[in-house]
């Protein structure tokens, strides 16, 4: 498992493309089934699913169980969105604190994390 | 050489990008401000700001928008900042660049690069807070996010300041 990571439009997903040599078959986290999830090579956008999967209430810890299991090759591209202030709606923090703690628990089962600044890919771990 | 330096608000990267001018050697010191003063706060605020650059014996250039016609004594090392200033002066004052904006200031980029021997430039990390914004912002966003990584391909440093602490991310020379 790899982990591209970095802020909105940071160029993510060409330096993913690059680095990890995937130009296709590439899911997007606004529009993939679960499924594609667990056949794609990599996913753009996962922060979008994670939404999707708080909109309906399902477990985050089981998600990432399963996907650790049926994909554990995968790449994901997500954003980082943690550095603003605490948002004052309750989905808006929910979905902020989610993405954190199943990002935390996939960084640390990736053997790769590169963090994107600038469309400059660094490893961080 | 080209050296764009980045960071949050508050990180310390003017400072910092001030100290890469001055380790530059003694050759003329240009300063292209982008911040459009519109109320006392901000006239306050760059009289400041210059009264701290000219000790180091910075000059200072007035530039909202239209970079590509700024005329530079050749052969100065040139500090500019903030290019998410002088996006938003595109993007948004009367008569600028509007839908070209990402373009126009590229070429002004490569403009000033042409007269000076070094140009540092700072530019701001807006991308991380996670927020929604309305459409209109989210170009913004992206304007930026475009310049900033066209800068940093063409750039020979890269650096991104975290609470005064410079993170090389580029290094070619």
């Amino acid at each position: 498992m790899k982990m591209i990571i970095g802020g909105a439009f940071q160029g993510k997903h060409a330096f993913a493309e690059r680095t990890c040599g995937i130009h296709e078959g590439w899911a997007d986290g606004l529009s993939c089934t679960l499924e594609d999830i667990y056949t794609c090579r990599g996913i753009r956008h996962f922060h979008e699913y994670v939404k999707m999967l708080i909109r309906e209430d399902r477990d985050p810890a089981a998600f990432v169980q399963e996907l650790a299991e049926k994909n554990p090759d995968i790449v994901l591209v997500v954003n980082e969105i943690g550095y603003g202030v605490v948002p004052m709606d309750k989905f808006d923090r929910k979905y902020r604190e989610t993405v954190g703690r199943i990002c935390e628990q996939l960084a640390a089962r990736s053997e790769e994390v590169y963090r994107v600044v600038c469309g400059i890919g660094t490893r961080i771990k | 050489m080209l050296y764009v330096i980045t960071g949050g608000s508050g990180s310390g990267k003017s400072r910092y990008a001030e100290q890469q001018i001055l380790d530059l050697g003694p050759a003329r010191r240009i300063y292209i401000a982008t911040m459009h003063p519109y109320d006392e706060e901000s006239f306050a605020r760059i009289d400041r700001h210059r009264a701290m650059r000219a000790e180091k014996q910075f000059e200072t250039l007035e530039c909202y928008t239209d970079l590509k016609n700024l005329e530079i004594p050749s052969g100065a090392n040139v500090l500019l900042e903030c290019m998410s200033n002088l996006t938003a002066n595109e993007m948004y004052e009367p008569g600028a660049a509007g839908e070209d904006t990402v373009e126009e200031i590229l070429e002004g980029i490569r403009s000033v690069q042409k007269q000076a021997a070094n140009l540092v430039i700072v530019t701001n990390e807006i991308f991380s807070d996670g927020i929604e914004y309305d459409p209109e912002t989210v170009r913004y966003q992206q304007y930026l996010g475009q310049i900033n990584q066209t800068l940093a391909a063409m750039a020979d440093m890269v650096t991104e300041v975290v609470y005064g602490i410079p993170l090389m991310i580029k290094r070619t020379m």
